[in-house]
Order: C-alpha cells, then structure tokens, then sequence
C-alpha cells in the first residue's frame, strides 16, 4: 500500500515546488540562527565578568548553551526534514497510505537513555559550580551589610564603619577593592528585593526572615550597573545601585576619605 | 453481582418539559458542549482583555524613558496580563475544549455531573469577574504580580480592594477547577463506551485525565494560600508577616507547590491536542504510544517535586535534589518529541491549518524546553532569572507551546462545533503573522535578559544595549496582534458563511468525529466499533487492522 516510486524528473520538480512552499520556515530559521549567535556579544554600557564567581556562571552557561544550540539544530532538522520529505506529493489512490508504523522498542529505548545522559551530564556540571558559586570561605577582605528597602539600598562597611545609602536622584555607589574577597550580608527592611549585578552574572534575593550571604571574588577592575530584580512596587525599575571595583590602593584612599567624613 | 428479579419500571411519562431558548438555555444548560463552548468563549474573551494588557505594556516598552502609562498602572497591567493569562484564559481553554471533547472522544453522552460542570463554569466566570473588576476600584487592580509574592501583597504594601478581588478571584477559579477535575476524571473512569479501554484513549483524553488529577493535586493549595492571605490581610493572622513571625518564604513554597505542576495543567492538555492531530495529518497512528504515555505520566510526577526551582536565587532551597528532578523532566519531553516526530517519519503529511500549527508549536516549543533546561540549573538562574530570559522562557511554553497547540485545536474542532470550515488561506495568514510575530517579540528578550534587563520595569533608561531589542520585542508584539485579528475576522465570516464541514471533514481516527457536527444533544447514535485507538480509521481501511 506504499505510495509508488516515481520518476527522478518528477522528485526534482516536487522537491522544487516543496522547497519554495519551506522557504518562509527557512527564512525564519535563519534569522532565528542570526539572533542566536548574537547572543555572544557583550552588552555595551557595563562591564562584565568582574567576578570569579560570575566566570563559574559564565563557564557553565556557556555549556548549557552548546548544548542547547546541537539539541535545536537536531530537532528544528528533523522537523523540517519530516516536513520537506513526508510531504504528500502528487494525488495517489484514496485508499494509499503510508506504512503503519507504530513504534520502535530499541529506538524509543536509545533515544530516552540519550537525553538522561545529557542531563545527567549538565548536573554533574552544575553541583559542581553551583559548589563554587556559593561557597562561603572565613576572613573575607570586606564585609558589607546590604539593606534593601523600598526603594533604595544600604551598604554598610562593617569592620571600616562606613555607611552609603543612596538618594532619589543618586544611586548609592558600592566601592570595592580589586582581587578581594567580598562577603555580603543581604538583609531587607520591607519586602522581598533583590541584589543583582548583570556584570557579575549574579543575584541573590534579599528577603524578611532568610539571612542570605553570598561572597565576591572581585577580579576586574571597572563600574558596574547593580538593580533590584525582584519586583517590590512603585518605583521597583529605579531602584539602581552601581559597584565600582578599584585598585586597593584607589580603595584604601576611598575609605580614608569616607571615614573622615563620618566621625566615628 | 445482584440479578433484579423485577425489572425497575421507568418512571410515569410526564409532559416533556419545554426547553428553554436563547439566553434562558445558556444559563441553566448542563450539556456538556455548551458549557464547553461557553468556557471556549469566556477563556478567549479573557485571552484578548490579557493581550490587550500586553500590547499597552510593550508600546510602553518599545523606547526608552516612554511613560505611556505611569509606573503604578504598568504594574496593575503586568500583574493582571499574567493573572487573566494564567487562572482564566488557558488553564480554562483547555477545560473548554475538554468539556466538549472528551465525552465525545471517548463516546460519552456528557460528563458525570452535568450540574456540577454547570456550576463550576460559572463559579470561574464569577472568580473571573472578580478579578478583573479590580480594575474599577478607586486603587485600581492588584499590581503585585501574578505571583503575588507576600509581603509585598500584604495589606501595608499593597492596600486597597483591587489586591483582595485578586485573592477572591484566585480562589473562586481554583474551586471551579478542582470541580471540573473530578468531574472529568470521574467521567473518563466511568463513562467510556463498550470496546474503549484506557489503552485506546485519544491523547487528549490522556492528557486531560492526567491534568486534572495534578488540579486535584494543586488546587486546593493554591485556594489555601490565598485564603492565608486574604486573612493576613483582612483578619490580623501572620501566616506570611515578617514582623510577627510568620514566614515570607511560606508562601513562595505553597504557591509555586501549585505554580509548577500548573506549567503541565496547561501544557499537558495541548500536548494531547498535538499528539491527536499530527497522526491525522500523517496518515500513520501515534509512534510509540505507550511510550508517549509513560513520558506523560512522568512529567506529571516529576513536576509535583520541582517547585523550588522557581526559588533557586532565594538562596534558602539550594540542594541538588530540586535541581536533579527539574532536569530530568527534559528526559519524557524529549520522549515526546520522539514520539512527533516519529509520527511525521515516513508519513503522508499535508499542511492543512491544524498541522502547521503543530508544526509551529514543535518549533518554538523545543526553545523553550531547552531554556528551561538551564533554568533548572541553579547557577544559571542566579544570572538569568528575573530578567526577561525567563520572560521568553516562559513565553516560548506558554504561547510557542500551548498557545500553538490551542490553535492547533481549535482549526481542527472547529467544523466540529460550527458544522461549518474555517477559511484554509485565511488560517495559513493567520499562522504566519503568528509565527514570525511569535518569534519577532520573544526571541530578543532571550538576549535582553542575558543583558541584564529586569522583568517587570515600567521603563528603562537609554545606553545599555537594550533599546533596540525592546524595540523588535514591540513590533512583533504588534504583529501577533494583527495576527488575532486575522483570527477573529476569520471566525467571523466563517461561523456564517464557511463551507459546510460534514462529519468528519479531515479523514480523523478519533470518536468524536463519528457522529455529526455539531453533534446532537445525546452525542452518539450508533457508535462504530472500538477495537484500536483509531475506530474511524479501521473503518476507512478494514483491511489494515491490527
């Protein structure tokens, strides 16, 4: 009852005809393609990287996406393959139709042990950074108290005693010294925020009753844009922050020039 | 087993009750293919108000420092584009759809509890009401997203009745779909005809059996949460209030306990739709059905212990366990894929509306299964999450998924329920404007969120790399609402003027397309012999029965 063979003439034509009805689907796979490899271009405005702990974030997103980009291709192939292939071509029978076909054991078997693989793979590699990422060692270099609340943040130098909140028309600036390591204690006053520096590939939500640190090992110099990502009402989109990594001696100056203003 | 030595009688004749007409009969009918139809409606009219939100949000979007609205508007239109989106459009939708069809599938003369069925469609049309009428109040709508985390929705920082409507809104619909997945699951247990096991149910039927038992599951907690809310906020408790001990993160477990199986409530119905229709298109039967129903089974499973992966970055759930699970629902999806594809291998396919729908969903779909795959890794959500990657993520399941599916569905059935052929050329528009108006506004924001652009900002400030793609992100949006009004216009003329569809006008296998369109109210006269998951099918071709 298979649909007989036909001409090579014939295919040629109908293959013609089917590449021209796919040709919009080809047209949007390749901007889609186009969009994709644009994603490894870095955003301009901001730094990026400026953490060893966002290199960790990085690596492993990296891997992900690798993956992510061969199991696309694979699939947006054999689809498309189906549908150029295993189109009806010209008017058989009434009563044609294709072999009925209703499984395969050993390659339905093959083709889920492929995916539990792959994953059990990306797991490996995520306990592993996720071990890295949110490591929290003794004696880090800086200990800030960041308070978040509606809608402005609060950092507070612990052992250095200095305080910087920011104003309606000022972000408040978080000032760190290069190759340190920082420790931030997250603390909100009101609802749920969060701390997030898209430069450091990280955040951590700040929330009533959760006592949340999360520790920087600060490894590029620069300024750094940092925002609320957590929605927390009114003014949730202009609650900025920026962080600025400098030289420890830059840092050492800065924190001499705060304390004299702050008496203790 | 009890012989009755007497026969019951049947009951004295009455005089056969006039029937009620025109707007009298939709309110009281118990038919399931009117309240099916009136659910389809409602949900629909509900996708529209939700696209509508939407369409106002990115024109907001499409420039920076644009304040078409001001912030706390954008807010109350976020949080309710997601609500009416999430608890009334396609959850509901998919209720619709299975209230007609899967009596019918499965050769079912109604539901189980036809007055129960009644009575939860209106209790989600009232839910529904209540919570779009927030917008009437002098505070306006709830504008603490659609996730309402406390304490942000608690009565100091979100005062005013727009937030308690919400509340009410939320647990009037749970009830309603707790309701409707008894109902169903009773009906698919109870009522299959002679010669319709479990194991030759359409996947529809399938699909929505296993859906409405995660409502049954789910439901009711997310009924109980909000009730801990709105006591928190109207009766002085502390459930979730941080200055008097209660938990903030409590309510992030309960909700998303129910958010995440939620994701397959109304993702599973519309993988049945496609599992239903690609055979159709093919000319073979579905490759590897049981196969396609253990991965169904373990994606309904496996989603009821992955709920904190909505809550890696809160730092407080960091442990493998939530990670593990997430990643392995990859695994039955990828099974399903198998499955569609191997259905299209070696078939006879023709592109008729529903199956370029299917197609469609396939493509977008698999994008958004495999962000979701990095978002189960909790490394990868402290970059992305909360950016508009999980924007796109979601939308590429939600809308490159179900939504795709749902139209899938609703071309297929519709000769079904009008007795009348949608327009084919005006359908192929329709999915081509989608398609690429689709892709225009959601696949930028992939790369927004990796920019760091956080969700839910009523603006954005120039200079960072974001501008432009926000700017696609809107005109695509603008696209796909063209692409809707291609739809209703379609609808329109068709209901009216299509050509008449016949009883099965696309050569199906399933029951529901052995009686008439639309079918009469008692469904089935004469049903055709059950004796695969294909009964039309072996009829069309007796002699490839297996």
């Amino acid at each position: 009852m298979l649909a007989g063979r036909r001409g090579r003439g014939h295919d040629a034509r109908v293959l013609s005809r089917a590449a021209r009805r796919v040709a919009p689907a080809a047209t949007a796979a390749a901007l889609l393609a186009l969009l994709l490899t644009s994603c490894s271009g870095a955003a301009p405005g901001t730094a990026k990287g400026g953490t060893s702990q966002g290199r960790q974030v990085d690596h492993l997103f990296r891997g992900f996406l690798a993956v992510g980009v061969v199991v696309f291709a694979v699939i947006w192939s054999l689809v498309l393959w189906s549908v150029v292939r295993y189109r009806r071509r010209g008017r058989p029978a009434p009563d044609a139709v294709p072999s009925q076909t209703r499984g395969n054991g050993p390659l339905e078997l093959v083709l889920t042990a492929l995916p539990l693989g792959i994953v059990a793979v990306l797991f490996a590699f995520t306990v592993r950074t996720q071990g890295q990422v949110d490591r929290l060692r003794p004696n880090p270099d800086v200990r800030i108290v960041v308070t978040a609340f509606q809608w402005q943040w609060r950092f507070h130098y612990v052992k250095e005693g200095i305080t910087v909140v920011g104003a309606p028309d000022r972000y408040p600036e978080m000032v760190l010294p290069l190759r340190a390591k920082v420790r931030l204690r997250l603390e909100s006053a009101d609802v749920i925020h969060s701390f997030f520096v898209p430069g450091f590939l990280f955040k951590r939500d700040v929330i009533p009753r959760v006592d949340n640190e999360i520790e920087l090992d600060t490894v590029k110099r620069g300024r750094f844009d940092g925002l609320c990502a957590e929605f927390c009402g009114l003014d949730h989109a202009r609650m900025g922050f920026t962080v600025r990594v400098v030289d420890r001696s830059d840092y050492r100056a800065w924190v001499d020039r705060e304390q004299g203003k702050v008496p203790a | 087993m009890t012989v009755l030595t007497e026969r019951p009688t049947a009951p004295p004749s009455r005089e056969p009750r006039r029937r009620a007409t025109g707007l009298l009969d939709l309110v009281t009918t118990t038919d399931h293919k009117k309240i099916g139809l009136l659910y389809v409606f409602t949900a629909f009219g509900f996708f529209l108000l939700a696209g509508a939100l939407a369409e106002v949000m990115r024109t907001q979007l499409a420039r920076p420092n644009q304040h078409l609205v001001s912030a706390g508007v954008y807010n109350e239109l976020f949080t309710m584009h997601g609500s009416i989106m999430m608890f009334l459009f396609i959850g509901p939708m998919a209720f619709g759809l299975a209230n007609y069809f899967v009596p019918l599938q499965i050769g079912a003369p109604d539901l189980s509890f036809p007055r129960l069925n009644a009575f939860a469609y209106w209790l989600y049309l009232g839910g529904g009401i209540t919570m779009v009428s927030g917008f009437l109040t002098d505070r306006g709508a709830a504008a603490f997203g659609w996730f309402a985390y406390a304490p942000l929705s608690d009565a100091i920082h979100s005062p005013g009745a727009g937030a308690d409507l919400w509340i009410v809104g939320v647990a009037l619909t749970g009830v309603a779909g707790t309701l409707f997945g008894v109902n169903l699951v009773t009906t698919i247990f109870t009522l299959r005809a002679p010669g319709m096991t479990m194991l030759r149910m359409p996947f529809f039927t399938w699909d929505m059996l296993v859906a409405s038992l995660l409502v049954i599951l789910t439901f009711p907690v997310v009924a109980a949460a909000v009730a801990l809310l709105f006591a928190d906020r109207n009766l002085g408790t502390h459930f979730f209030d941080a200055t008097n001990g209660g938990e903030p993160i409590l309510w992030q477990h309960l909700f998303w306990f129910f958010g995440h199986p939620e994701v397959y409530i109304i993702v599973l119905p519309y993988f049945g739709i496609v599992t239903d229709v690609i055979p159709v298109f093919s000319r073979k039967p579905i490759f590897g059905y049981r196969g396609m129903l253990i991965a169904t089974f373990a994606i309904a499973g496996l989603s009821t212990g992955v709920w904190a992966h909505h809550m890696f970055a809160t730092g407080a759930v960091l442990l493998p366990f939530f990670s593990a699970l997430s990643l392995l629902i990859a695994v039955p999806t990828g099974v399903k894929f198998v499955n569609w594809i191997g259905t299209m291998w070696r078939g006879r396919l023709t592109f008729e509306t529903p199956m370029l729908f299917c197609i469609g969903f396939l493509l977008t779909f698999v994008m958004g299964g495999i962000t979701g795959v990095m978002l189960a890794s909790p490394p990868i959500d402290f970059r992305v999450t909360d950016t508009y990657f999980v924007v796109a993520h979601m939308h590429y399941v939600m809308f490159g998924g179900s939504v795709f599916a749902m139209f899938a569905g609703l071309y297929y059935w519709f000769p079904k329920m009008s007795g009348r052929r949608l327009s084919e050329r005006w359908g192929k528009v329709h999915f081509w404007l989608l398609l690429i108006g689709f892709n225009l506004t959601f696949f930028p924001q992939h790369q927004l969120g990796l920019r760091g652009m956080p969700r839910r900002v009523d603006t954005y400030g120039g200079g960072r790399g974001w501008s432009f793609l926000n700017l696609l992100s809107s005109v695509g949006a603008w696209l796909m609402g063209v692409a809707m009004l291609v739809f209703i216009a379609n609808v329109w003329v068709s209901i009216r003027r299509g050509a008449p569809a016949g009883d099965d006008p696309w050569e199906a296998n399933t029951l529901e397309w052995a009686t008439t369109s639309p079918p009469p109210e008692h469904n089935f006269t004469s049903l055709p012999p059950i004796r695969s998951d294909r009964p039309l099918f072996d009829g069309r071709h007796p002699e490839l029965r297996p």
